[in-house]
């Protein structure tokens, strides 16, 4: 169900604007389905990898190489397409996935066996991608690696037909370079997020709608709700493999306002749900509780702990509760359920 | 970065040639070389070029360009994009023989208000004020605003008109509320959860752009905070922006045009300059000789 608004007179709250929109996520499963179920075989089991990570001077190419190997994930021959989070800067703050963590992925992805590495983001604040990478360091890294990025923000777009329908959408403009990869990372940080709770592997995706279409912010996404345009996103961009910044997080007002927050470890996963999911429960929030989580556990992967084998570490290892605003508290998990 | 002095002739030649190089066949320039024509890039360079060269620019491009409804539109099923109409329609004002090709965009953007929403205390602003939005039933935010703005502005300098008027009030009333708390202008969201939240150069630069000659704080303390800004913002759009809005309010600009120079001069601008045109054509207008008339206001604005 799509919020009916207008731009004369007509007024829509904002809650209601950013919210009330997330109705297909609350309806019953035996009601409407707002994606083709066929499409989407969800696996009896998914495996996350925590690794350790104390600090961002880790080798990061060969915690990732051993990640691919322990996780199955097999990028050879693949153009892989990297997204990072970087939407905004802010010294001494812990808003983007760091540089070294990029660069170390990208190094084994080419040890892997890729056929070619792409960096690409579209920040949703600022448009100005050249201030950007410079300032959080990304630059250096592409230039030193000698790899390419690709600003997704004005990159050449197609409209694409998406594959579940929660925003009431049916299609959108997604980039080129993007839908010409055969392999797409999601490489999020790990944060709280003031609006839909968390955001890690699946909301990371918002960084690939088109800002010179939709504009700054991309209020297409909001317009049809966070969390719809989160699982529509994903169901419809369907990346192979996830890996989350978890060496220092963000707790509190996040994705931009919040605090630095350590818990040193690098997840990874085909399963971007039962990744987000396993992130959610490490820093205290219950997976069940996050509308989009919620949503994409139905057709898109598993959240439940007991169908997720851990690799790597145990979740217990880290197991912590994030500062929250005070309109997520109800996120919260309400027992420790970790499980080791 | 070469420590030699930038010869300015010699650069802003450099610059043309490449952006006169990496034209499309179709007559238009893509943000990207190698891509697909768009209208925001395209109607830079127009600018630029009809700044920097004696013989004015091929305005074709524009004239060809795809129509939906009377917006110009990119590719097949996306929205109209209101900021990048509006420039298009400013770029058309500048071709003596296209002006009338303007006046269709016009009228559709002095019909387009941002959506409307009542207060909330999660964000400070008054969302109420109805100015321009980037794309049809969203709410307003500063950088289509302040096209739109400009555009009308210019428009009613040359032709009264007290809709028009009526539209650029409450489009200068919202950008002041936008406006930064220490001065000047992000995206469009000064306060979020109490945390005011900081300014950008590009966007500080465009909505100072279209509230030129007003006599109010927020022009006052975003033109401090863009001479500020402007040495810790680095990047070719930043410094280009800064440097075009500084020179038409009238202020020192040796310096940032320097480190605009350096930084063109540390990218190989025959390869390309990283391939970023639309940076380019910001460049090549900011660098140019004065007048900027494509972008000044004169008094009767």
């Amino acid at each position: 169900m799509k919020a009916s608004h207008r731009s004369g007179g007509h007024e829509l709250s904002r809650r209601h604007f950013l919210a009330a929109v997330s109705l297909p996520l609350l309806a019953p499963a035996c009601l409407w389905r707002p994606y083709d179920a066929g499409s989407f075989p969800v696996p009896e089991r998914s495996s996350v990898g925590l690794f350790p990570a104390t600090d961002y001077a880790t080798d990061f190419a060969d915690l990732v190489y051993r990640g691919f190997r322990e996780l199955g994930a097999n990028v050879t021959g693949r153009r892989v397409f990297l997204k990072p989070n970087m939407v905004e800067y802010e010294p001494g703050t812990a808003i983007n996935t760091h540089p070294h963590l990029i660069a170390g992925t990208a190094i084994a992805c080419r040890r892997s066996g890729a056929s070619e590495v792409v960096i690409g983001e579209g920040p949703g604040h600022r448009r100005d991608i050249e201030y950007l990478l410079s300032a959080t360091g990304l630059a250096d890294q592409v230039r030193e690696q000698r790899i390419r990025f690709v600003d997704l923000n004005h990159d050449d777009v197609q409209m694409v037909r998406l594959k579940s329908w929660f925003t009431g959408m049916r299609e959108l403009a997604l980039p080129v370079e993007l839908l010409e990869s055969d392999f797409i990372i999601s490489m999020p940080k790990l944060k709280t997020h003031h609006w839909a709770g968390m955001t890690c592997s699946m909301k990371n995706l918002f960084g690939t709608v088109p800002g010179a279409v939709y504009g700054w912010p991309k209020n297409v996404l909001h317009l049809h709700g966070i969390p719809n345009s989160i699982v529509d996103l994903v169901a419809t961009i369907r990346p192979h493999f996830t890996i989350v910044d978890a060496v220092t997080a963000m707790e509190g007002d996040g994705p931009i306002m919040g605090r630095p927050r350590t818990l040193g470890f690098v997840a990874m996963g085909s399963d971007l749900v039962a990744v987000d999911a396993t992130c959610a429960r490490v820093i205290g929030l219950d997976p069940a509780k996050i509308d989009y989580l919620r949503a994409a556990s139905r057709f898109l992967g598993v959240s439940d702990s007991g169908r997720i084998d851990h690799r790597g570490e145990s979740p217990s290892r880290y197991a912590t509760q994030f500062d929250i605003v005070d309109a997520l508290k109800p996120l919260r998990l309400t027992t420790q359920l970790l499980v080791g | 970065v070469s420590e030699r002095p930038v010869d300015i002739s010699v650069l802003r030649s450099d610059i043309r040639d490449a952006i006169r190089l990496e034209r499309n066949a179709d007559g238009g320039w893509a943000y990207y070389s190698g891509k697909r024509s768009r209208i925001e890039p395209t109607c830079w360079a127009l600018l630029a070029l009809g700044q920097a060269e004696t013989i004015a620019p091929d305005f074709d491009v524009l004239r060809r360009w795809p129509r939906k409804g009377g917006w110009l539109i990119e590719t097949v099923g996306t929205p109209p994009n209101h900021a990048f109409n509006a420039i298009a329609a400013l770029t058309l004002l500048h071709s003596p023989s296209d002006v009338a090709l303007a006046e269709p965009i016009v009228r559709l953007l002095s019909a387009s208000k941002g959506l409307r929403l009542p207060p909330d205390p999660i964000v400070r602003l008054d969302s109420s004020l109805q100015a321009w939005s980037w794309v049809d039933g969203a709410p307003s935010w500063v950088e289509p605003t302040a096209w739109c703005v400009l555009l009308l502005r210019h428009l009613t300098a040359r032709r009264p008109n007290p809709e028009a008027a009526e539209r650029i009030r409450v489009g200068e009333q919202m950008l002041a509320d936008r406006a930064c708390r220490d001065g000047g202008w992000n995206y469009g969201n000064s306060n979020v959860y109490g945390q005011d939240l900081p300014p950008y150069v590009p966007t500080t630069a465009l909505a100072l752009l279209a509230l030129q000659g007003r006599r109010i704080d927020a022009v006052v303390r975003g033109l401090e905070r863009l001479e500020r800004d402007v040495f810790t913002e680095r990047s070719v759009m930043a410094l280009s922006l800064a440097v075009i809005c500084l020179r038409i309010y009238g202020r020192r600009t040796a310096v940032p045009e320097e480190q605009l120079k350096t930084l063109l001069s540390a990218r190989d601008v025959k390869a390309g300059l990283n391939d970023d045109l639309l940076g380019l054509a910001m460049a090549l207008y900011a660098l140019s000789d004065p007048p900027l008339t494509a972008l000044t206001l004169g008094a009767a604005a």
